[in-house]
């Protein structure tokens, strides 16, 4: 994968350290919004499970 | 004293930072051509007319995955606003925001609302590369607004930000912290988490001091 930085006025390709940096900050990233849909397939499972909606939890958690 | 004219304008002292008068009064004003800003002089020094300048404006270029501003932040601003408008991003992007070449310690929270639902869908920056959300980018447009403050200090550097979406079905909110470090930085990077940015324009603002 290539990719282009830019500094000011200059654009041009990454370097392989700006390469590595950029992809390892992106996996992060990715990672993050994995994790987070996990979370909310969990979340689903659970009140499929339970047989009620996300409104319906959220009262009996005292919620509004 | 009236002064009137409705197809002139009245025109300053013009000069430079470093050819001002040398025997400055109280209240003169003179317009800088090198920092294109008013200045007055208040007593013992000359300060900005605005509390707000324009220190740069750098277009962002084609398909970039990170763009540089390297002459931001200086000793003559301890404040400053940051916007990007206009452009577009490949896919759905966050903007992330790194300052010079530091890539650890950054911290933040981001208390958000899913538009649809109201729910709270909030995250954060827990020691991490970069703050993670300084703006956001779709194939419509780029938007980011946030403030840095004492990034030039040797202090602790405090973000802050709003964050909005710009789907649909996705979320708003803010988000604020600090970068664990005391490095007098000069530079900053805008990193999307995925795909490319082109066009628009990022623009840099220093509160005045005084």
């Amino acid at each position: 994968m290539t990719y282009k930085v830019q500094i000011d006025d200059l654009v041009r390709d990454a370097t392989a350290d700006e390469i590595a940096k950029i992809e390892s900050q992106r996996s992060e990233a990715q990672a993050e919004a994995k994790a987070k849909a996990d979370k909310a397939s969990a979340r689903e499972a659970l009140l499929d499970k339970l047989g009620i909606t996300a409104d319906e939890a959220q009262l009996l958690l005292g919620g509004m | 004293m009236t002064i009137s004219a409705t197809t002139q304008g009245l025109r300053m002292g013009v000069a430079t930072s470093t050819s001002r008068p040398t025997v400055p009064f109280d209240g003169q004003v003179i317009s800088e051509t090198d920092t294109d800003s008013l200045v007055v002089y208040k007593g013992s020094a000359w300060a900005p007319v605005s509390a707000l300048t324009l220190i740069t404006a750098q277009t962002i270029g084609t398909a970039v995955s990170s763009v540089t501003v390297s002459s931001a932040f200086s000793a003559t601003y301890d404040n400053y606003q940051i916007t990007i408008a206009g452009g577009v991003a490949s896919t759905a992007v966050n903007l992330g925001l790194q300052l010079g070449s530091t890539t650890t310690g950054y911290y933040a929270g981001y208390p958000r609302v899913t538009y649809s639902s109201g729910a709270s869908n909030n995250s954060a920056d827990n020691n991490a590369a970069l703050w993670s959300r300084a703006g956001v980018g779709s194939s419509n447009s780029l938007a980011a607004n946030f403030y840095l403050l004492s990034p030039n200090l040797a202090k602790n550097t405090v973000f802050q930000t709003w964050y909005n979406d710009l789907d649909t079905t996705s979320v708003g909110g803010t988000g604020s912290g600090f970068a664990n470090n005391t490095t007098q930085f000069t530079a900053f990077t805008i990193i999307p988490n995925t795909g490319t940015l082109t066009g628009g324009t990022i623009r840099v603002y220093g509160y005045s001091n005084s």
